[in-house]
C-alpha cells in the first residue's frame, strides 16, 4: 500500500489543503512526481474520485503524486479562483511537493479540462515543470464551440460536459434530461455562451494564450482526449486547420491519445484505468 | 507567500478497525461550547458540497463548536474503493468519528449531516448507545429507498443518453442487485450491501431521542416546506422528539452544475446554535 500524507500549506494568506499519495519506502523513488490538477467545480478527490484513484495508482507504480484544493475550492480557504489565477496556487503546491519528497526534481502538471489549461498556462512559468498531461484541456470560444457542435454533434451522439455534470449531480428524471440535451444544443448556436468566453488578460482569445504557453514550454506533453465531449472535440478541432497549433501539435514532444466512448469525466473504471495507464507508460518513455 | 495567520485545520487519517479515515478537525476558537461530527452526502453530491461544509466548518469552529468532517470508507480520501463500501461500515465510521472529537473535548458530541450524510447521522441518533448531543440536519434524505431510486434512474438516463435502450428501468437495476451483482453508475460502483442499507433506511421509523434542528433549502422565499418533510417532523414530534424545522432560501448547491455557496444557510445553522436551548 502506498503511504499517504495529509498536508496543509499556506497560499497569499490562505491555508491550501492536500495529500500526498508516496511510493513504498522500500521501492526505489523516481525522482519525477505528479501534481494533480483539479479543475471545474471539483476538488482534490475529483468527479467519482478519479483523482484518488490515480494518485494511489501513480504511488503504487513508484511515482509519488499530489493532488490538493487550490483557495477557494474544496477544503482550502479563500475566495473561489478562475483557473486562469491559480498560478500562486501551483507555486506553493509545487515548492510544498518538493519540500516533503527527497529525491524529486520533475514535475509533471497533470490535469483536466480547465485544471489542464491552467496547467499548461503556468508550466513556461516554473523550470521545475518538465512535462504535462492534459485532459480534454478547456480551449472554449463561441466559435469553436458552435463549430465543434456542427461538426460532431449531429454525427456522433456527442454530449457536451455541462450535460454529464447534471447528470452526476444526482438531481435526475429521464425526460427532463433529455430535454436539456437539446437546450444545451440549443445554446451553442445561440448568441452567447456563459462560460469560458471572458476577455482575458492581455485580450487574445484563450486558444491563442494556450498555444503560447505550450510553445514557450519546451517540455513533454501527453494530451489525451474523449471522443464523446465537445471540450475535447474543440480542442481537437484546433488540430484539423493548419496553422501554428497544427504545427505545434505535430512535433515530437506532443504524444496523443483519444478514447473514443469516454465521457467528459472519463467516467467508466475501463477509461480511467486506461488514462493511468496511459500516464505511467507516458512517464517512463522519456 | 504570505502567513495566514492563524492556525490551519488539523488534517490526518485517523485509524480505525476498519481503515484510515481522512479527517480535517476544526478546533473550537476560544471556549468550547460543542462538538460536532459531519457527514457528508452520497457520490458526486459530497464533491459538489465540500467547499460549502469546508465554510460552515470554519463558521463554526469561530463560534466554539469543534467540528470532525469525517470522509467515509470509499469516500473522498479515505481508503477503500466505494464499490466495497458498505451502510453499516459507514454507520461505524460515524461512531468513530464521534468517539474521537469527544475524546479530544471532552464532551457528547452532535452530528452534522447533509442529504444522505444526514440520513446516516439519523440512523445512527436512532441506534446508537448514547445518543448524539444534537442532530444538525441539512436538506436530509428521509428516505433511502426513494434516494436510491434516483441513484439507479442516472444510470438509466447514462444508457438512453449514449444511444442505447435503457436496461429496464429500476426494477431490473434492482434484480441486479438483489442478485447479488455490483452496478455502475455515473463513475460509482454500488454494490448490493450498500444499496440494501441504504434502501432499508428509514428517518420516519424511530424519532431521534436528541434536539433536532432540520434546515430546508428552498429556491423562493416563501415557498412552503416539502410536506414529506412536514410529514417525518410531525411523526418524530408525536414521537416525542423536539423538532426545529427552519426554512432556508437559497440555492442546491450539493446538486449545482458549478459550485456555488449558500451563506443563509450556515447563517441559519449558526443562529439556531446560538438560541439557547436549542
Amino acid at each position: 500500500m502506498p503511504e499517504e500524507r495529509a498536508i496543509a500549506f499556506s497560499c497569499r494568506g490562505a491555508w491550501l489543503y492536500g495529500i500526498l499519495s508516496l511510493p513504498q519506502a522500500a521501492a526505489r523513488p523516481s525522482s519525477r512526481g505528479v501534481l494533480i490538477v483539479v479543475g471545474g467545480p471539483q476538488y482534490r478527490a475529483g468527479s467519482h474520485r478519479q483523482f484518488t484513484l490515480l494518485a494511489r495508482d501513480l504511488a503504487h507504480a513508484g511515482i509519488p503524486a499530489m493532488r490538493f484544493d487550490y483557495r477557494g475550492m474544496g477544503d482550502s480557504e479563500g475566495d473561489l479562483q478562475n483557473f486562469e489565477n491559480v498560478d500562486d496556487d501551483l507555486r506553493a503546491a509545487i515548492d510544498r511537493f518538493v519540500a516533503e519528497v527527497p529525491g524529486l526534481s520533475e514535475i509533471v502538471l497533470w490535469g483536466l479540462c480547465d485544471g489542464a489549461s491552467a496547467a499548461a498556462m503556468y508550466a513556461p512559468q516554473d523550470p521545475r515543470v518538465a512535462g504535462l498531461v492534459l485532459l480534454n484541456p478547456w480551449v472554449r470560444t463561441e466559435e469553436g464551440a458552435a463549430r465543434a457542435t456542427i461538426k460532431h454533434y449531429y454525427k456522433d451522439r456527442l454530449f457536451d460536459a455541462r450535460l454529464w455534470k447534471k447528470i452526476g449531480s444526482g438531481q435526475f428524471d429521464v425526460k427532463d434530461s433529455v430535454r436539456s440535451l437539446w437546450d444545451n444544443v440549443g445554446k451553442a448556436f445561440g448568441p452567447k455562451l456563459d462560460a469560458g468566453t471572458a476577455a482575458s488578460r492581455d485580450g487574445a482569445p484563450l486558444p491563442e494564450r494556450m498555444q503560447g504557453a505550450l510553445t514557450r514550454f519546451g517540455g513533454r506533453v501527453l494530451v489525451v482526449l474523449s471522443g464523446a465531449d465537445l471540450t475535447a472535440q474543440e480542442f481537437a478541432a484546433l488540430s484539423h486547420r493548419s496553422g501554428p497549433w497544427q504545427r505545434l501539435l505535430g512535433t515530437p514532444r506532443f504524444t496523443r491519445q483519444q478514447i473514443d466512448k469516454a465521457d467528459h469525466t472519463f467516467s467508466r473504471r475501463p477509461w480511467q484505468d486506461q488514462v493511468s495507464s496511459w500516464t505511467r507508460d507516458w512517464l517512463r518513455s522519456w | 507567500m504570505s502567513d495566514p495567520g492563524h492556525a490551519h485545520a488539523d488534517a490526518f487519517f485517523l485509524d480505525t478497525p476498519d481503515g484510515p479515515r481522512f479527517c480535517m478537525y476544526h478546533a473550537p476558537r476560544g471556549e468550547c461550547r460543542g462538538a460536532l461530527v459531519y457527514v457528508h452526502p452520497f457520490a458526486e453530491e459530497m464533491n459538489r458540497s465540500r467547499r460549502m461544509a469546508a465554510l460552515g466548518a470554519r463558521a463554526l469552529a469561530n463560534q466554539g463548536i469543534g467540528v470532525l468532517l469525517l470522509d467515509l470508507h470509499g469516500c473522498g480520501d479515505s481508503a477503500g474503493d466505494f464499490g466495497d463500501a458498505t451502510w453499516d461500515g459507514w454507520l461505524r465510521d460515524v461512531a468513530q468519528g464521534r468517539a474521537w472529537i469527544e475524546e479530544r473535548l471532552g464532551r457528547t458530541a452532535g452530528l452534522w449531516g447533509l442529504r444522505v450524510g444526514a440520513l446516516l447521522a439519523v440512523v445512527h441518533a436512532q441506534t446508537a448507545a448514547v445518543a448524539p448531543e444534537r442532530l444538525l440536519l441539512w436538506q436530509p434524505v428521509t428516505n433511502g429507498s426513494g434516494y436510491l431510486n434516483g441513484f439507479l434512474r442516472l444510470r438509466l438516463a447514462g444508457e438512453l443518453l449514449a444511444g442505447g435502450s435503457d436496461s429496464g428501468g429500476t426494477e431490473a437495476l434492482r434484480e441486479a442487485l438483489a442478485a447479488d451483482e455490483a452496478l455502475e453508475i455515473a463513475g460509482y460502483t454500488l454494490n448490493p450491501q450498500l444499496a440494501a442499507g441504504l434502501d432499508a433506511a428509514d428517518a420516519r421509523a424511530l424519532g431521534p431521542r436528541c434536539p433536532i434542528s432540520w434546515f430546508e433549502v428552498t429556491a423562493a422565499a416563501g415557498r412552503p416546506l416539502p410536506p414529506a418533510a412536514v410529514r417525518v417532523a410531525d411523526t418524530w414530534r408525536l414521537q416525542g422528539s423536539r423538532v426545529d424545522l427552519v426554512p432556508v432560501q437559497g440555492p442546491q448547491f450539493w446538486t449545482a452544475p458549478e459550485t456555488i455557496d449558500c451563506p443563509a444557510l450556515i447563517e441559519a445553522t449558526l443562529a439556531r446554535l446560538e438560541t439557547p436551548d436549542a
